[in-house]
């Protein structure tokens, strides 16, 4: 292309990318910053603390039951993740494999309740939440999310591909649909299931909405009720809030560091469909 | 149990048995089923009866049959009006930031190789993967006035304090900047794969007949990228109002004056805080038929509009 001969060319597109790669970052970089800084220095724009301190640490891990928190919500995203993997598999084994009177319309109904804005479900869902006694627990925040219509749409996807053949030789073996999902279907599934699990329990992990009708009090928060209490309560403390912000940020940004292709993957794999 | 997909076979032990439904199906539908069912369309169909009826959320009340009174009332109220235009300037606010502006980067770095390459990629995908809650917390720290370390830049660049979240006239692309800041990534990365996967054999044939560079996006480029363009756009359109919702409520409640709220905040707002669940589900049920009927001529449009690489 043009670029490899024109090394101006190069450079505006290297500056592009630094610029845009800037502008991600350097946000979630201040607040790491920040979480360190000591209470003289906060105010200060130096792109490096003066003195590291991590009082604000201490600080949070005292004022709130933070490590509590993001045991619960690995927990929470765990649960959510496994249970969307798991009623995902069957519902779209069931789509694939058979084809029945309303599959089309089963299929059709999954894919429109992705439309329907949480906000329009919310108080009918509190209301059921409440009578179910679901109220301010751990359950109540898996329990509505225990299968999404992404999850079914991602698997039905990957096992529309799979050759026939294979699942007919099997029947003839004499297995039956259980055993063929389990032993042949989802061995050959590997990098959609991946993917799903990543993206399941980013997004669990990520949820705001019905933790905030479902969540009371502190010691059951997930991290984004916990930050979000936290916020009104301690205003501008802004040393203690980039500390809390950081430290309920850790396990993703690790999960990230780690796996960050392949998250990337995911969510485009995703996407492009 | 021969149910198994184009077999023709079915057929005949099936009509043996007169009406045999078949049952495994559904068994293996039934979690699923039985989650979306309870949780997204009962909920849907009891919001649009509680649309007809005033209820204040206690327990201990009932909720009052009102007819089309609580349809009248939304319609006319001007806090309606406000909140329907600025869910409009919401997405209309993110498509440069989720849209054109990505697209524009993928164009331009289509020839971006290496390891820089990857490192870039992995940068730009951070906000996406950062939760909202934390994506608030962080730019309110950055935007605070007077500490805020924007303000800081633009004092030392000669400009006076702008109150990022509490002028009415900046609130709103402040929040609709910090829903898009997340999206910018994602975008990114969504339009440079699709881009790259374009066979270079259809550019290199252009500019043998002495197309230009420009000639090769416009012709070439845009119309074999439409398909990702369109679904870019559109669930930008579906969801964009709604991803804003958590930097609404966590950083302006709605306000200064009303200037950042929009539908899916006001529907929170009769509902949860002054408690008037009739309202809240008419503006549920209005928001629903509006943005289904958007769907619906997004999805015409797309079938008509994307070009695909047969």
């Amino acid at each position: 292309m043009t670029s490899d001969r024109w090394p101006l060319a190069r450079l505006a597109v290297h500056g592009t990318m630094i610029v845009l790669a800037f502008v991600a970052i350097f946000p979630v970089y201040w607040m790491v910053v920040s979480s360190l800084k000591g209470d003289g220095d906060i105010y200060s724009s130096r792109l490096w603390p003066e003195h590291v301190t991590f009082e604000h640490y201490a600080y949070v891990l005292d004022a709130i039951p933070m490590l509590g928190i993001l045991w619960n919500t690995t927990l929470m995203a765990s649960a959510t993740m496994l249970a969307q993997v798991l009623t995902g598999l069957l519902a779209a084994y069931a789509l694939t494999r058979w084809r029945f009177r309303g599959s089309s319309l089963v299929h059709g109904l999954v894919a429109l309740s992705w439309l329907v804005p949480f906000q329009v479900t919310m108080i009918p869902n509190y209301v059921l939440a409440t009578r179910l006694g679901l109220l301010d627990s751990l359950a109540g925040l898996v329990v509505p999310n225990a299968a999404a219509a992404f999850a079914v749409l991602v698997l039905y996807n990957g096992m529309r591909g799979f050759p026939k053949e294979v699942v007919e030789a099997a029947r003839m073996d004499g297995a039956g649909h259980w055993r063929i999902l389990w032993q042949i279907v989802v061995p050959n599934l590997k990098a959609p299931l991946a993917a799903l699990a990543v993206l399941a329990f980013i997004s669990a992990w990520n949820e705001y909405f019905w933790p905030l009708l479902l969540i009371r009090r502190m010691d059951n928060a997930v991290v984004q009720i916990g930050l979000q209490m936290f916020m009104t309560q301690e205003g501008n403390q802004w040393g203690a809030m980039m500390a809390a912000a950081t430290l309920s940020s850790l396990p993703i940004l690790a999960v990230y560091m780690l796996l960050h292709r392949h998250v990337i993957d995911s969510f485009m794999r995703a996407g492009l469909r | 149990m021969t149910h198994v997909l184009d077999a023709p076979v079915v057929l005949a032990p099936r009509r043996r048995l007169g009406l045999r439904l078949p049952i495994a199906p559904w068994l293996y539908l039934a979690p699923a089923l039985a989650v979306i069912g309870v949780w997204i369309y009962w909920p849907l169909v009891e919001a649009f009866i509680l649309s007809f009826y005033q209820w204040n959320m206690l327990p201990t009340s009932t909720p009052r049959p009102v007819g089309l009174a609580n349809y009248e009332n939304l319609l006319t109220l001007p806090e309606m009006r406000i909140a329907v235009r600025n869910t409009v300037l919401y997405i209309a606010g993110l498509l440069p930031l989720s849209v054109v502006l990505p697209l524009a980067v993928a164009i331009v770095t289509q020839d971006l190789a290496g390891p820089l390459r990857n490192l870039y990629r992995s940068l730009i995908f951070v906000p996406m993967i950062v939760a909202p809650i934390v994506a608030a917390v962080l730019w309110r720290w950055l935007l605070a006035e007077r500490n805020g370390l924007v303000n800081q830049a633009l004092a030392a660049l000669g400009f006076s304090d702008v109150a990022f979240l509490r002028d009415p006239d900046v609130a709103l692309w402040t929040l609709v900047w910090i829903t898009g800041w997340k999206l910018i990534g994602f975008s990114t990365l969504l339009l440079s794969a699709a881009n790259a996967s374009i066979s270079p054999a259809y550019v290199e044939a252009a500019r043998m007949d002495g197309a230009t560079r420009w000639q090769i996006v416009r012709d070439i480029r845009l119309p074999l990228l439409s398909p990702t363009i369109l679904l870019l756009t559109m669930m930008t359109i579906l969801f964009g109002a709604q991803w804003s919702f958590v930097y609404i409520n966590a950083l302006t409640g709605g306000g200064p004056l009303k200037s950042t709220t929009n539908v899916f905040y006001l529907m929170w707002e009769y509902g949860f805080q002054s408690l008037s669940a009739g309202w809240s589900a008419t503006a549920g049920v209005l928001t629903f038929a509006a943005f289904g009927l958007i769907a619906l001529v997004c999805l015409t449009l797309m079938k008509r509009m994307a070009v695909y690489d047969e």
